[in-house]
C-alpha cells in the first residue's frame, strides 16, 4: 500500500515536472503561453490515468492551476483568482481529474472482477472434476469397510485381505489427490505464497525417488543429474510434487514402457527438468486438454491424473516457467520445464 | 496389569480414530499405549507415567502441542515424535529445533510409524554428552572413530575434510534424529554464519559423492526435503 502511494507520488512529480519544463521551453520558443494550458490539462489527464484513486489527480489539478495561473497567464508571476479565464481553467483541470480518475478506477475494478470470475470458474471446474474423482475411491473404501464390519465372520481370510488391500490402495489414491488439492489451494487465491529457496537438485531427486520407490517398488526409474552441485531456487515441496505427478503419470499411463528417466541439466541460468518414458505416447488430440484438469474421468486407472497435470502446470507457472510435452520418436513422451536462477558448480 | 517391562508410549492426539489406530498398532507390537486427547491431559499423563516415548499431535484443542513439547523438555529428555500435516513446514522445523526428536507427516501407514518409533526408542539410549564424542560408532557398514576423527566404510578409510567429518559426526551423534539445516549450520560453523546453507549444500554433495550415495538410495544419510538431514540405518 505504502509502496503504491510512493510510486504514484513519484509518477505525479515526474509528469508535472516534465510538463513544466516543456511548457517553459515552448512558451519561450513560441513567445506565447497559448499551448501551455492544453499541456497542463494533458498532464492532469496522464496523472489521473496512471495513478490509483482520486488523490493524485486532484493534487496535479491544483498544482497545474497554480502554475498556469502564476507563471503562464497574465498577470505573469502573480496569482490572480478573479480573471474569468483563470476560473474556467481551474474548473477544467478539476473536471478532467475527476472524470479520468473515475473512469480509470472503474476500468480497474471491472478488470479485477473479470479476473476473479475467471479464477472462480477455474476453481469450479477443478472442484467438479475432483469431487467426481474423490467419490470413486471413497465409495470403494466405504463399501469395503462396511462389508468387513457387517460380515466379518462370514468372510474368508482371503476375502478379508483382498478387501483390506483394496482399502489401502484406494486410500493411497485419495491421499495423492488431496495432496494435489492442497497445492492448488496454496497457489490459489491470488496471493501466491511460494517459498523459494536454493535447493540442491540431488536432494530434490533423492526425495522424489525415495517416495516413488515406496509407492511402486517394482518400477525402476533412472536418474540423470550432472556431477557436482546444481542449485535451483524453488519451492522444493511444490516442485517435488510436480516431479512425482509426472513420474506417476508415466508409470500409470505410458503403455508398454521399458524405461522412465528423470533428469536435470544446467542450461546457462536455467535448469531444465524432464521426465521421459518410452511408452506408447499420448494421442495428439488429447495434448491440448492435458493440463486443463478435464482428463482422466471415467477411467479408473487415470483417476485424478488430469488434476495432477493441471497442478503441475500451475506450480511451474508460479515459478515463472512453462511445462511442455513432446512426443519422442519413435515412441515415448517427454514432459519438461525450466526453472530460472540455477547455479552449477563442478567440484 | 503388569507390564512394567514394556516400553510405555504416550499418544497425545485429539482425533479419536487416529488415537485408537495408533494405540492398536503399538499394542499389537507389544508396547503399552497411554492415551491423552489434549495438551493438559498429556502433561498430566507425562508426569504421572514418565513414558519412554511420546507421540504428539501439534493441533490440539486446548493449547498448542509445541507448548507441551517445551514444558516436557524442561525436565525430561524422553524422545518425542511430532505428528504434523504437510503444510506446516515451519512448525516442523521449529519443533525439531526445540527438542522434538522426529516428525511424521500425516497421513502415515503402520510401517512408517513403527519404524520411527523403533528408531526413536533405540536412539534414546544414553549417549555421550554433547560435544565430547569418544570411542567408536558403527552403523551398517560405516564406522566412525571419534578419538582419531577417522571415517571408514566397509573397512576402508574415506578421507573427509574437517568440515565433512564434523557434519557426519554431528549426524551420527544424533542418530535417527532429523537435524534441521539451521541446527547443522549452527553446530558446524557457529551461529548466524552467512552463506551457511550454501556451504552445507556443497559439503553434503561432497560427502555423498565420497560415500557413493545415489538419489533414492535412502541409506546412511537421509534427506528430509526442506527440513534437514538424518543419519539412520537401512531398515
Amino acid at each position: 500500500m505504502k509502496r503504491r502511494a510512493l510510486r504514484d507520488g513519484a509518477v505525479t512529480l515526474a509528469i508535472m515536472f516534465a510538463v513544466f519544463i516543456v511548457s517553459l521551453v515552448l512558451s519561450y520558443l513560441l513567445s506565447s503561453g497559448d499551448a501551455v494550458s492544453a499541456l497542463f490539462v494533458f498532464a492532469v489527464f496522464l496523472v489521473s490515468f496512471l495513478t490509483d484513486g482520486y488523490l493524485w489527480g486532484f493534487i496535479s489539478a491544483a498544482v497545474s492551476m497554480l502554475i498556469v495561473n502564476f507563471a503562464f497567464t497574465y498577470p505573469f508571476f502573480h496569482f490572480n483568482f478573479t480573471l474569468p479565464e483563470n476560473i474556467v481553467s481551474a474548473l477544467i483541470f478539476t473536471t478532467v481529474a475527476l472524470l479520468t480518475s473515475t473512469l480509470t478506477t472503474q476500468i480497474k475494478r471491472t478488470e479485477l472482477i473479470k479476473r476473479e470470475g475467471e479464477r472462480e470458474k477455474m476453481r469450479a471446474n477443478l472442484l467438479r472434476a475432483v469431487s467426481h474423482d474423490l467419490r470413486t475411491p471413497l465409495t470403494a473404501i466405504y463399501g469395503s469397510a462396511t462389508t468387513l464390519l457387517d460380515n466379518y465372520q462370514a468372510l474368508s481370510d482371503e476375502q478379508i485381505c483382498s478387501m483390506l488391500r483394496g482399502i489401502t490402495e484406494d486410500s493411497e489414491s485419495l491421499l495423492r489427490m488431496v495432496e494435489n488439492l492442497l497445492s492448488v489451494t496454496r497457489l490459489d487465491g491470488g496471493s501466491v505464497k511460494i517459498n523459494k529457496m536454493p535447493t540442491a537438485v540431488f536432494d530434490l531427486f533423492d526425495s522424489v525417488i525415495a517416495k516413488l520407490n515406496r509407492r511402486y517398488p517394482d518400477v525402476k526409474i533412472s536418474v540423470n543429474i550432472p556431477d557436482g552441485l546444481l542449485l535451483v531456487p524453488m519451492d522444493a515441496l511444490l516442485i517435488e510434487q510436480v516431479l512425482i505427478n509426472l513420474l506417476e503419470n508415466a508409470v500409470q499411463h505410458a503403455k508398454g514402457f521399458t524405461k522412465i528417466e528423470l533428469s536435470a541439466n544446467p542450461e546457462g541460468e536455467y535448469a531444465k527438468f524432464s521426465v521421459r518414458d518410452d511408452g506408447a505416447g499420448i494421442s495428439p488430440e488429447l495434448i491440448p486438454e492435458l493440463f486443463t484438469g478435464r482428463l482422466g474421468k471415467g477411467d479408473s486407472e487415470g483417476r485424478g491424473m488430469g488434476i495432477g497435470l493441471s497442478v503441475c502446470e500451475s506450480i511451474v507457472r508460479v515459478h515463472g516457467g512453462r511445462i511442455t510435452v513432446t512426443q519422442l520418436s519413435p515412441y515415448g513422451t517427454e514432459f519438461s520445464f525450466s526453472l530460472e536462477g540455477a547455479s552449477y558448480e563442478l567440484q | 496389569m503388569n507390564c512394567s517391562n514394556k516400553y510405555k508410549i504416550l499418544i497425545v492426539e485429539d482425533d479419536t480414530n487416529i488415537r485408537s489406530f495408533i494405540a492398536t498398532m503399538l499394542e499389537a507390537a507389544g508396547y503399552q499405549a497411554l492415551l491423552a486427547d489434549s495438551c493438559s491431559s498429556g502433561l498430566l499423563m507425562f508426569s504421572s507415567y514418565n513414558p519412554d516415548l511420546t507421540i504428539l499431535d501439534l493441533g490440539l484443542p486446548d493449547r498448542d502441542g509445541l507448548e507441551l513439547l517445551s514444558e516436557v523438555r524442561q525436565k525430561s529428555a524422553s524422545p518425542i515424535i511430532i505428528l504434523s500435516a504437510r503444510s506446516d513446514e515451519l512448525d516442523k522445523v521449529y519443533a525439531l529445533d526445540h527438542g522434538a526428536n522426529d516428525y511424521i507427516t500425516k497421513p502415515f501407514g503402520s510401517a512408517e510409524l513403527m519404524a520411527r518409533v523403533r528408531s526413536a526408542l533405540r536412539n534414546s539410549l544414553p549417549r555421550a554428552e554433547e560435544g565430547v564424542l569418544s570411542g567408536k560408532f558403527e552403523l551398517d557398514d560405516l564406522l566412525i572413530d571419534y578419538d582419531a576423527r577417522r571415517f571408514f566404510m566397509r573397512g576402508e578409510e574415506i578421507k573427509l575434510t574437517q568440515t565433512e567429518y564434523n557434519i557426519i559426526a554431528l549426524l551420527s551423534e544424533h542418530l535417527g534424529k532429523v537435524m534441521t539445516y539451521s541446527s547443522i549450520i549452527k553446530a558446524v560453523w557457529g551461529a548466524n554464519d552467512i552463506g551457511g546453507t550454501k556451504k552445507l549444500q556443497v559439503n553434503m554433495a561432497n560427502i555423498r559423492r565420497k560415500l557413493g550415495i545415489k538419489p533414492g538410495d535412502n541409506k546412511y544419510i537421509v534427506n528430509e526435503l526442506g527440513v534437514g538431514y538424518r543419519m539412520q540405518s537401512a531398515e
